[in-house]
This record gives C-alpha cells, sequence and structure tokens, in this order.
C-alpha cells in the first residue's frame, strides 16, 4: 500500500525514474522506522510496568489514572469521527449531501439534525465531522446545529439511554425533544449572525479558504492520510489538555458537596449542570454514569445532564476551541446553559 | 536560532504531534489491553470497540508518516510568536503526558478518590437487591462483594436479618471511616458503569481497633466475620461487620466491580 502511493506521488512530482525509486525507499524507511519506534516504546512500556509504584501521592496517581481514563474513552470516537469526516470529505460525492437537504433553512437545519442517525459518534468524534462539514460547503450555524444535535441523536445514545432509564419520568423524551430543540434554536440564533465565517477560529478560517482549489492533483489515498493528520494533530493536543483539566477537577472538588443539592428543583438542575461540566464522559455512555444518581436527583436535573454534558463540558471546549473562537463558544455555553436550565426545570415541575 | 529554522520546527510539531500523540496511545491501549490492564479504565463492554479503533489509528499514524508530504501549509504565513508558543507549549503538555502514559504504571483509582467521593453516596436498585438477599441461600450469600453487602446494609439495620448471614471473604481495600478513623475501616470497592472517570466508592464499614497498623490504607485485604450492631460511639453506622479473619491479599487484576 505504501509503495503505491510513493509511486503515485513520485509520479507526480518528478517523474524520472532514479528519483522515483529513492522517494519509495525513503516512504518504506519511514513506514519502517515508525513500526520499529512503536514496538520499541510497547517493550519500554511492558518493562516500566514490572518497575513497581514511584512514591507518586494518592492525589496526583488518581489525576493520572482519570484523565488516562477519559482519554482511552474518547480516543475510539475521536478516531472513528477522524474516519467518518475523511469519508464525508473525499469519498462521498459532494452532491449527495447537499441534494437530500431541503432550500428552507429551517428545514435544512432539522434535517441536518437529524444527521447524527447514520453516524452513531459521540460529541468529541462530531468536531472532526463538524469540520468536515463546513469545508464541504456547509454554513458555520448549520454546522453547530449538526454538532449540538448529533451527539443526542444517535442511535447508539438514545440505546443506552433507554437501557438505562427505560421510558421512567419521561427522561428519555425529554432528552431527545430537547436536544433537538436546543439545537435548532442555536443554529438560528446563529445564522442571525452578518459574518458567520467570523465564528471560526481564524486557524480553521485559514484552513478553509485554503483548502477552495487545493487536493485535485491528489490520489484520494493522500488526501485522506493528509486530513488524518490534519485532524489528529489540531484534536490530540487539545484533548489531552480537556482530560487533565477534568482529571484535575475531579480530584479537587469534593462529590458530596453536588449530591446534596440533589432533591432542591433549581439546585438539582444547576448541580447536574456543574457535574456534567466537569466529569466530561461521552454522550454515548454518560447515561450509565447518570443512572445511579438517579435515586437522589430529579428527574429535570438528570435530564439537563443528558443534554447539557453532551454539548458543552471542559474536554468539549477544548475540542470545540480548535473550530470556533472563543467569543463564539461564550455565546453558545450561555444559550446552552439557559436553554437546558429552563428545560430541567419544566419536567422537573411536571413530573 | 534565526526566524526562519524557528518557524520551520514549528510548522514540524504542529504537523506531526497529533499524529505522534494518537499513534503512540493507540500502541499503548493495544498493550493495555493485550494484558488485561484495559478494564483500569474503561468498562469490559467497550474493550472490543477499543481495541478496533486503536488498531485503526496506529495504522493510520505509520501510513500517514511513510505517505508523501504535501508542502501546501508552507505558503501560510506563521502566526505570531506569542501564539506559536501557545501551540508548542500545548504539545509539550500534550507529549509529556503520552510520555507518561509509556513510563508511569497503570494504576488502579485510590483512597484518594474514595474519600473524596464518599464512599456508599449514590445506589441503584436497592430493594430488589435487599429482596434477592432475603431469600438468598448460603452459598450465594458466601458469594456477596461489596456492591451486595453495601447495598443490604443500606436499606436494613435489622440484626435479625444478618442472623444467618456471615460474610465470607469479602475482597476490597481498606480506606479509613472518616466519622471514627481509630476503631473502624470500610472494605472497598468502586463499582464502574462505564469508565474510571465515573467510579462509585462502595464499602461495608469493619469493626477492629488499632486496624491501621497492620492494614494501612490501599492495603486490599480479604475480610471473614459477622455483622453486629457498632459498638463505636462515634461511628455513624449501625451495622458494622466485626471480623474474624483478615487476610492481606494481593490487588485483584480487576480490581473494579462492574
Amino acid at each position: 500500500m505504501t509503495q503505491t502511493t510513493a509511486e503515485q506521488h513520485a509520479g507526480h512530482d518528478h517523474g524520472s525514474a532514479p528519483v522515483r525509486r529513492r522517494a519509495r525507499g525513503v516512504h518504506v524507511a519511514w513506514a519502517v522506522g515508525a513500526t520499529v519506534v512503536l514496538v520499541a516504546l510497547v517493550a519500554v512500556r511492558a518493562v516500566t510496568a514490572e518497575t513497581g509504584p514511584w512514591g507518586i501521592p494518592n492525589p496526583v496517581q488518581d489525576l493520572l489514572t482519570l484523565s488516562t481514563s477519559v482519554i482511552i474513552e474518547s480516543l475510539p470516537f475521536i478516531m472513528l469521527g477522524i474516519v467518518l469526516s475523511v469519508l464525508v470529505q473525499v469519498w462521498i460525492p459532494e452532491s449527495w449531501l447537499l441534494r437530500i437537504l431541503p432550500r428552507n433553512p429551517w428545514g435544512r437545519r432539522a434535517v441536518i439534525s437529524l444527521f447524527g442517525m447514520f453516524l452513531p459518534v459521540c460529541e468529541c468524534g462530531n468536531v472532526p465531522l463538524a469540520r468536515g462539514l463546513v469545508r464541504r460547503g456547509f454554513t458555520v450555524p448549520e454546522s453547530m446545529t449538526f454538532l449540538i444535535a448529533a451527539p443526542i441523536l444517535n442511535p447508539v445514545t438514545i440505546i443506552t439511554t433507554h437501557q438505562a432509564f427505560g421510558f421512567d419520568d419521561g427522561i428519555l423524551i425529554a432528552r431527545l425533544l430537547g436536544g433537538f430543540a436546543i439545537a435548532n434554536i442555536l443554529g438560528w440564533l446563529f445564522s442571525k449572525h452578518p459574518q458567520p465565517m467570523s465564528l471560526l477560529s481564524g486557524r480553521f478560517a485559514e484552513e478553509c479558504r485554503l483548502d477552495d482549489g487545493h487536493g485535485h492533483d491528489r490520489t484520494r489515498r493522500e488526501q485522506s492520510l493528509d486530513l488524518f493528520v490534519r485532524e489528529s494533530s489540531i484534536l490530540m493536543p487539545a484533548l489531552v489538555i480537556g482530560s487533565l483539566i477534568a482529571g484535575a477537577i475531579q480530584v479537587i472538588v469534593p462529590r458530596d458537596v453536588l449530591v446534596a443539592l440533589g432533591s432542591d428543583p433549581l439546585y438539582s438542575v444547576l448541580a447536574m449542570m456543574v457535574l456534567a461540566f466537569i466529569i466530561s464522559v461521552c454522550s454515548n455512555v454518560d447515561a450509565f454514569f447518570i443512572l445511579p444518581f438517579a435515586s437522589t436527583f430529579l428527574p429535570g436535573s438528570i435530564v439537563t445532564f443528558l443534554v447539557f454534558g453532551p454539548i458543552v463540558d471542559i474536554k468539549m471546549l477544548a475540542l470545540m476551541r480548535t473550530t470556533y473562537s472563543t467569543r463564539t463558544l461564550v455565546q453558545l455555553t450561555t444559550i446552552v446553559a439557559l436553554l437546558s436550565l429552563a428545560l430541567g426545570l419544566v419536567v422537573n415541575y411536571l413530573a | 536560532m534565526p526566524d526562519q529554522q524557528r518557524a520551520t520546527l514549528w510548522r514540524h510539531v504542529q504537523r506531526w504531534r497529533g499524529v505522534v500523540i494518537i499513534g503512540v496511545m493507540g500502541a499503548i491501549t493495544l498493550w493495555l489491553a493485550a494484558v488485561g490492564q484495559l478494564v483500569l479504565y474503561i468498562h469490559p463492554r467497550y474493550i472490543l470497540f477499543t481495541v478496533i479503533m486503536s488498531a485503526i489509528a496506529v495504522a493510520a499514524a505509520v501510513l500517514a508518516l511513510a505517505s508523501p508530504r504535501q508542502h501546501d501549509d508552507e505558503a501560510v504565513a506563521p502566526p505570531s510568536r506569542r501564539s506559536r508558543a501557545v501551540s508548542l507549549a500545548a504539545a509539550g503538555l500534550a507529549v509529556a503526558f503520552t510520555v507518561g502514559m509509556v513510563l508511569i504504571p497503570p494504576a488502579t483509582l485510590s483512597t484518594a478518590t474514595a474519600e473524596q467521593r464518599e464512599i456508599n453516596a449514590t445506589a441503584s436498585d436497592d430493594a430488589e437487591t435487599l429482596a434477592a438477599a432475603s431469600v438468598a441461600d448460603a452459598e450465594t450469600v458466601a458469594a456477596f462483594t461489596v456492591r451486595e453487602w453495601s447495598t443490604v446494609l443500606r436499606q436494613t439495620s435489622d440484626l435479625a436479618f444478618f442472623d444467618d448471614k456471615p460474610v465470607t471473604a469479602l475482597l476490597g481495600f481498606v480506606t479509613a471511616d472518616a466519622d471514627d478513623p481509630e476503631n473502624t475501616f470500610y472494605v472497598s470497592r468502586f463499582a464502574v458503569t462505564c469508565c474510571a472517570v465515573d467510579a462509585q466508592p462502595l464499602g461495608v464499614p469493619v469493626h477492629l481497633p488499632g486496624w491501621a497498623e497492620q492494614y494501612p490504607p490501599d492495603t486490599w485485604v480479604q475480610v471473614s466475620g459477622a455483622f453486629e450492631s457498632n459498638p463505636s460511639r462515634t461511628g455513624t453506622q449501625p451495622v458494622v461487620l466485626v471480623p474474624t479473619v483478615v487476610e492481606v491479599v494481593d490487588q485483584p487484576s480487576e480490581p473494579y466491580l462492574f
């Protein structure tokens, strides 16, 4: 596989046989080198695992365990998101996606918010996908509608939420309808912005500008690997830093402070928003996380956790910052927080 | 270093940091799965998915390193020195964490988290567990884990209930009781529903004055004994386990309850 890529590349750039052969050699050397380094690192890992405790104090050790846990839980979803994003950008013809969409903006956003039904990815995997949609010509507000709705309105999340709660207290229904409504309201609000491109982070806007008229002379495999390089370069540091902060806050903030607030109609909702913000767990599995709290917390607060958490949390803000400007994220967080607070209060007073 | 070189270095870091991190983390995840330690971080039901996606990540990282470079990013003017510094710092921290995943031995959560999250603060299906426990035969009772006992203890303090239900080799790690740290400790386990982030500490109180000398916190023990009313004056638990045997054991390969 590598050799074919190398040949095609050499063919494009140079053409003469000796140069082509040398280029192929370089690429094979890189592949072998990378594999050797990875095997060596795993060998080091196997040796260091036996060296026993380093005398790391308990809280620091737990911080590392918690952060590693967030990363290992999110990593497969990020990878799946990158793979789907590559499919959408490189392998699926442009007309497919645009043809099925209605012309009217409300209808368009409504359909876009249901894209998640075919893309069973949680929120971290949706970041590369949303970036892919913007590059593919979707508007910035439409990408936000997708980003907010897809982690909630997707088959895996629906199944796990149903497994955890069934139809008790309307939690599942409120989560789905609430997520859909918030995504569409937010998309509509941002569509009123006079210059939607200014909602993006400077670097990503620059990338989108560069994309135009580029990459036509390259094979699809080259384009795919290039996208993988770019997306992982942007997302991985954000994921690590988000996970470290999430781990640190969990080591520092005592859990019982939040649990004590569980039975008050207003404070339980606020406590759950704080918990969702710091826990940073993926939407595909958060229903299992919150299930043990269901006996102490009011249903509205559970719904708020399940709607607010997938959209805004520490890890997600770090990931979204790769795509949207800080100003946009502050506005987005405020709007989503108010809407999910309202949703939680309504459920609490109805249920 | 001249400005030109610095900009080139920045561009290389910017381009390759993600591939390096995702490739190394993927490889370490595969190793964790191979030696059965992935359960320290995630619930067993996610292992297959995690392994498949990690394998794809490793393969993609190797292929990306070996594939021809696209040089379009050189056309872009490098950003300001300050934003380059922020970007380098982020990459440095992320790579340092990745190196930590290679060097620091994998570990289970400790008493620090158990105390911070408050033992037995949350639970589900209480009533069902109690109903099942009241009709359970001796063999089933002997196999009860910290999860079953802690649920039963939250539901009832009726000593008659515990009369014919002795505790046999209850496994867990030692955590001090916050209310009576001299005389009481908890045999505790973390219950995990999705990953270590959501670990809920569960525990059974054990009354053993001066326990800390023999069994310091974080030691894994197996306790046998019977439930009696709490002799402690300051303890808040009505019923505690009074041990006949406390045995120090190795940490089990699956330390969490799933």
